[in-house]
């Protein structure tokens, strides 16, 4: 039997939502007659009326002897003694009892929901650093832009270099070539201009030259003694 | 009318009509019917975890496929003790001290976990007919001794439930005065 909700009368039948439990249970007095009993009777007999009711209904059931005083009445009085002796001490206790468990069992439910509310936050958190980050991108990507073209720059000049270095080596060593061709035509010519001279210079214009060295030598002497 | 000690056990008529059925099925009135509240009142939130704990205490040592007996070995043992206790308080009847009621719950219940015993693993319930470790010249007279007890078990139930709480009931009620 599933409680259902039910305007009456009037709707079909619904499951849920179910209305909330009311705060606190109907009222009782002395725990075992609804208070409702004693409104009811109220307006015709007052306040004492439903105690006049009780006193005398037990009166006539003891007097007719309806119920009999045996063992079980003193037995039902201790156990009854009891019983409302337990109650009242330990009532709160059970009730707080009873409390916990259901808070226990909210408590559990609303730490799913909270930690799921927190994970999703975090999550949230760091999407928004992602995306940060992305619009920080583009200076990144300038930078590396700027990189890789001074790279290029620098690896296209050293290349430019070499090849100048190249073509300068090779230019070099034909000028190099060339004149040591002209010096060598050059030697060669000198040692054979000076190896003919040499051969022709006959004896006779040997002592020639000498003699007139000699005199030139002379002439030199007589104007050098007129200079001192 | 002078009340000896036996008559708490006379099954209970009122101008003729028998009573003994309201009296099994009062129990059942104390325990609420399941709703489809999640947080129920007081008294619902503390029946459900004594439940609770019962049917765990109850279905531990088992493995999966004996969880299938949780709802009938709980319910029986929640209505037997609400039974057996409302029966302490005066001037009310015990059901189970009527034999007739023990032996109509041992008896379907016995021959229910031998039917099930002998249908899914034959070789072992019959197993069981031969305590282990028994040298052997003892085989055959114990397993005639241990079909007797197997046969003999519902009698005993039934009447071990009787009488263990015919007993208790007056012997309380003899103390107590």
């Amino acid at each position: 039997v599933l409680h259902t909700t039910r305007a009456l009368h009037t709707a079909q039948q619904r499951l849920a939502p179910l209305p909330p439990l009311p705060e606190k249970g109907g009222e009782v007095r002395y725990g075992l007659i609804p208070e409702e009993f004693f409104q009811f009777l109220y307006p015709k007999t007052g306040v004492t009326g439903p105690y006049m009711l009780g006193t005398g209904l037990l009166l006539y059931f003891l007097s007719k002897e309806i119920y009999v005083i045996n063992h079980e009445t003193v037995a039902a009085a201790c156990i009854l003694s009891v019983i409302i002796y337990g109650i009242k001490k330990y009532g709160s206790d059970v009730a707080a009892f009873a409390d916990k468990l259901n808070e226990e069992k909210v408590a559990k439910a609303l730490s799913v929901k909270n930690e799921a509310i927190k994970d999703l936050e975090t999550a949230i958190e760091q999407e928004k650093k992602e995306q940060w980050r992305v619009e920080g991108c583009k200076y990144l990507f300038d930078s590396k832009r700027n990189n890789v073209a001074m790279l290029l720059e620098t690896n296209y000049r050293e290349r430019l270099l070499t090849v100048y270095n190249e073509v300068k080596k090779r230019l070099d060593y034909q000028v190099a070539m060339q004149n040591l061709k002209r010096q060598k035509e050059q030697d060669h010519m000198i040692q054979w201009v000076e190896r003919n001279v040499a051969q022709s210079i006959t004896p006779q214009q040997q002592k020639e030259s000498i003699a007139k060295c000699i005199l030139d030598l002379k002439a030199l002497s007589k104007t050098a003694q007129a200079a001192v | 009318m002078n009340l000896s000690f036996f008559d708490q056990f006379t099954s209970p008529y009122l101008l003729g009509i028998p009573l003994i059925l309201l009296s099994v099925l009062f129990p059942t009135l104390l325990f609420p019917t399941p709703n489809n509240r999640w947080i129920t009142n007081r008294l619902s939130t503390l029946q459900l975890w004594l439940l609770n704990l019962i049917t765990k205490q109850l279905m531990i040592p088992l493995n999966k496929k004996g969880h299938k007996w949780a709802l009938i070995l709980t319910s029986l043992m929640i209505l037997l003790l609400t039974i057996n206790l409302l029966g302490l308080l005066p001037y009310t009847f015990t059901p189970t001290t009527q034999l007739s009621m023990n032996m109509a719950l041992a008896f379907p219940l016995w021959l229910a976990t031998l039917l099930t015993g002998l249908r899914n693993q034959p070789t072992t319930s019959l197993g069981h007919l031969l305590p282990e470790g028994t040298p052997t010249p003892l085989i055959p007279a114990l397993i005639m001794i241990e079909t007797a007890s197997l046969l003999i078990r519902p009698l005993a139930l039934g009447v071990r439930l009787t009488a263990n709480l015919t007993a208790g009931h007056l012997l309380i009620q003899l103390i107590s005065t």
